[in-house]
């Protein structure tokens, strides 16, 4: 497979790294340019028609609108079925702050935004707590008490006798032409491709895309899941907001049933519609749809009354054949290609025969001091943790100790609640009651996302990576707590941001090299053998060099051959990178072989604890694990 | 109080059958089926021409309107649904957007524009409960969506065919390895769907008094509000968050003056679901999916 082919879906702009320079400023003026000329050289020509422009900049209108939701959808994972709503409070914003004060379009546009993003927090609030169709309802809720309340408030908003939205001036030059409205807006477009791709090239992107994928996952990697997801809502309806108060000023006119659920076009379901079919997540792929959408009626006119069937049969259509939509089918080519190159090459992904080393990093700079280890010290203290499910008792009482330097094992039988004990001490379920102590701070106080910062990475049984993503994309995002620029500076893109990104980049080559990982760089996780996805996970959890590694079943899969090189990988953690290690494990003859100290736990309970050999020799674990002694 | 109670009770029937269907889709596909209330206007019109057009008795074209309706649901789910196989589920539900959409453009290509009047199947003003008229036709409508609710959770929890449908809307593979023929189960959802939702539709019509092309789909919110009160995978959750839904709206229209705040009902059944939802974020009856 020619790894280099196949770009990490649904990033696309990773690859670029743009440097903060003369080169970039004067790059990003002549894309406005490139946007902002033709419309005005070609106006009023035949080549441009005034009922053309009105079209394409419709289209470019609804392509901002999808941008925004996108973002959430996307990015994120999160369904709203309701962001009709926020083109409304954009429009009526802009609306209300450009005719009544008099301001300028631009201020307009940033009234509707910060108006946008404040509802939008309201609206993110419930999405903490509800997933998937329970979240959809209430994105549908949300637009209802818009559009039937603030919407419909005549006083405001002027009700169904509605708003005039005036075009934006310069001077006394007022955008009254379509054309000249249009050479605005795909400078808007510009600028929403450049945020949007800043979002992606970002911790920001990576964060909402280990979300959608599987929030436990982004926790373990120390990513604060409710900020972000809020964080998902403020910056789609911020945007979405922008892009109604947008359209609004190009229409001319909204009343309360513009953006109404009711209406036609519901604009809530159709920007779902154009994601699904530019393909969820795919910049070019939902400007794309949304410009076709918005020209197609004109190609269509021949059809006399058919149009609408023929839309609604091809909308069908388009989703059952190419359920990944115009982003998807573009890839699907893409990896074809690549699978023909690949067999030509041959160039077999193998699991074996080769020995990996894992990277060894130091910490990265801009985690919190860590106090200096002795050996064989007390690294992380359990006492008294229980954890209750319904009536079961999965954790009763647990008492451990893990001390630095050391390799521990945890056993037992399926359901011992070894696994529950990780997910207590990671922070995914909430014990009734104990104490974990590690390195002087105390976990159970510590939201999960900040265990990872004090030095706690985790593996999952599943595999605790975002498959989609490829294997450096997993790399930047395992290095997440690494990521110290704020937020607001990752979303412009600073020479801050730049600087740092270069660095993850950078510490993401350094570990892949160190894996001898570097052909599968820019591979999906997905297509690697389940081997080698094990290996990239260790690889990942190490990349910021955490002191203590939680190993959840890390044999579960594996060739005998591989278990071997698992067991050599693991000293290789103990004795030349430093680490502690608390393992699970049903590989008990690799136990034995790697372990310091062990601890059994059945129901819940620790039966038994020692050293390797203590253990080894105790009768009720030689009877679980190898059979009763004859009599 | 009473007044609110019955006349929420009758148009609580009419949402329940909706989130009846609703339900029905998702237990068996994990989809949420958009053209769940459309399909029943589809059915309206079709029962329509055979009986004020073409004359035919009302249980003829009301039988002509679910067989073709189950039709539509039965393609969609060979055409669209199967192929669509391991596809994002919201993907699934952009394509019912499709088939809602295209309901929409057949109803208005072939039967145009203008509302039309369908008999109820039973005449008469009904009973009157405290000072307020419940039609045979409401009455049947709540029967029926209870009568459906209650026959298909225990069709689909005592049959072997019924423990087919939810078990292939958890695994697929798994079900189709111990011998259930997972096509069929599917078809059967989609089939049982569209005929739940010309159903609907002939038990509704009556209440509102006229229908035409998108009648359902205004409709549609408020059973999918239904659905999830109950908690989208209980059918007899369906049935209760129908009659709550119906209820909610009537106390709220008796005590609130309608005119300063036209839309202050449909704003308070929002409301009040989401505040549940908030509390019990898999609805009063819902079950974890695992």
């Amino acid at each position: 497979m020619s790894s280099q082919e196949i770009r990490g879906w649904p990033y696309e702009g990773y690859g670029l790294n743009f440097r903060f320079t003369k080169r970039k400023v004067v790059g990003v003026l002549a894309l406005i340019a490139a946007a902002a000329v033709p419309p005005l050289l070609f106006r009023s020509t035949t080549l441009l028609s005034s009922e053309m422009a009105l079209s394409i900049a419709r289209g470019v209108c609804i392509a901002l609108m999808a941008l925004s939701l996108n973002i959430l959808l996307g990015y994120a994972g999160q369904i709203s079925l309701g962001h009709g709503a926020f083109l409304g409070i954009g429009a009526f914003v802009s609306g209300l702050l450009t005719i009544k004060l008099y301001v300028p379009f631009f201020f307009g546009l940033a009234g509707a935004a910060v108006m946008g993003a404040l509802f939008a927090v309201v609206l993110g609030i419930p999405a903490l707590r509800l997933r998937g169709l329970y979240l959809a309802i209430t994105t549908i809720a949300f637009a209802f008490m818009m559009e039937e309340s603030w919407f419909r408030w005549e006083p405001l908003t002027g009700g169904s006798a509605g708003l005039e939205l005036p075009r934006p001036r310069a001077g006394t030059f007022v955008f009254f032409q379509h054309a000249d409205y249009l050479a605005l807006v795909l400078v808007l477009l510009v600028g929403y491709w450049l945020f949007d791709q800043n979002i992606t090239r970002t911790k920001i992107g990576r964060a909402f895309n280990a979300i959608r994928w599987d929030e436990r996952i982004a926790q373990g990697f120390g990513i604060p899941v409710a900020s972000y997801k809020i964080l998902a809502f403020v910056l789609s309806g911020a945007l979405a907001a922008m892009a109604g108060a947008t359209y609004g000023h190009l229409i001319g006119f909204i009343n309360s049933e513009s953006f109404a659920f009711k209406s036609q076009p519901n604009f809530s379901l159709l920007l779902v519609i154009i994601i699904a079919i530019g393909g969820l997540g795919s910049r070019a792929g939902v400007v794309i749809a949304a410009i076709v959408y918005a020209l197609i009626p004109r190609f269509l006119e021949f059809l006399s009354g058919w149009e609408m069937i023929v839309g609604a049969v091809a909308l069908i259509d388009v989703m059952a054949r190419h359920p990944g939509g115009i982003a998807g089918a573009v890839r699907e080519r893409k990896e074809k290609r690549g699978e023909r190159k690949a067999r030509a090459e041959i160039d077999p992904i193998d699991d074996e025969g080769e020995m990996p080393k894992l990277p060894r990093l130091p910490r990265p700079s801009g985690l919190p001091e860590r106090p200096e280890l002795t050996k064989g010290a007390p690294l992380m203290e359990v006492e008294g943790l229980s954890v209750t499910f319904g009536g079961l008792k999965a954790v009763d009482e647990a008492a451990l100790t893990v001390r630095a330097g050391q390799i521990v094992g945890l056993i037992g039988p399926n359901g011992a609640g070894k696994t529950t004990l990780f997910n207590a001490i990671s922070g995914f379920v909430k014990p009734d009651g104990g104490k974990v102590g590690f390195m002087g701070a105390e976990l159970m106080e510590r939201p999960p996302h900040e265990r990872a910062r004090l030095g706690i990475g985790r593996t999952f049984q599943q595999i605790g990576l975002t498959k989609d993503l490829s294997v450096r994309e997993n790399f930047l995002l395992a290095q997440h707590i690494a990521a110290d620029y704020p937020v607001s500076k990752g979303l412009f893109y600073t020479p801050e941001t730049d600087g740092t990104e270069r660095a993850m980049i950078r510490r993401a080559t350094t570990a892949i090299e160190a894996l001898g990982f570097e052909r599968f760089t820019d591979t999906p996780v997905r297509n690697l053998s389940h081997g080698q996805q094990r290996l990239v996970e260790l690889g990942c959890v190490l990349v910021t060099a955490p002191e203590l590694l939680l190993l959840d079943e890390p044999s579960a899969g594996m060739s005998p051959a591989a278990v071997e090189n698992l067991g050599e990988r693991l000293r290789e953690i103990r004795d030349e990178l430093g680490r502690t290690v608390l393992l699970i494990e049903h590989h008990i003859p690799l136990v034995l072989d790697v372990c310091d100290y062990i601890y059994v736990l059945n129901f819940g309970k620790v039966l038994a604890h020692g050293t390797t050999e203590e253990i080894a020799r105790k009768p009720e674990v030689i009877s679980a694990y190898f059979g009763e002694a004859v009599s | 109080m009473g007044e609110a109670l019955i006349s929420g009770l009758a148009n609580g029937g009419i949402y329940a059958l909706l989130a009846v269907g609703i339900v029905l889709v998702y237990k068996g596909s994990r989809v949420l089926n958009f053209a769940q209330g459309e399909m029943g206007t589809f059915g309206l019109f079709i029962a329509f021409w055979l009986i004020e057009e073409r004359g035919l008795p009302w249980g003829v074209g009301a039988f002509g309107a679910i067989a073709v309706v189950a039709l539509i649901g039965l393609l969609f789910e060979r055409i669209v649904v199967r192929n669509m196989g391991e596809a994002s589920r919201l993907t699934v539900a952009v394509a019912t957007i499709g088939l809602l959409l295209l309901l929409l453009a057949l109803e208005l290509k072939i039967f145009g524009p203008s509302p039309r009047i369908l008999r109820p199947p039973i005449e008469g003003l009904g009973l009157h409960i405290a000072g307020f008229y419940v039609s045979p036709t409401q009455m049947l409508a709540l029967l029926t969506a209870l009568g459906l609710g209650v026959a298909l959770a225990a069709f689909l929890k005592r049959t072997d065919f019924g423990l087919g449908v939810l078990a292939a809307s958890q695994d697929p593979a798994a079900t189709r390895l111990v011998g259930v023929r997972v096509g069929r189960v599917s078809a059967f959802t989609w089939a049982l769907a569209g005929a739940v939702s010309a159903v609907a539709g002939l038990l509704i019509q009556p209440t509102i008094g006229v229908f035409a092309a998108g009648f359902m789909t205004g409709l549609f919110v408020r059973g999918l509000a239904a659905a999830l009160l109950g908690g989208l995978t209980s059918l007899p959750g369906a049935f209760i968050g129908g009659v709550a839904v119906g209820v909610i709206e009537a106390l709220i229209g008796q005590r609130y003056v309608q005119s300063t705040f036209p839309g202050i009902q449909s704003v308070a059944v929002m409301v009040v679901i989401v505040v549940v939802l908030l509390i019990r974020p898999r609805g009063l009856f819902g079950r974890a999916a695992t």
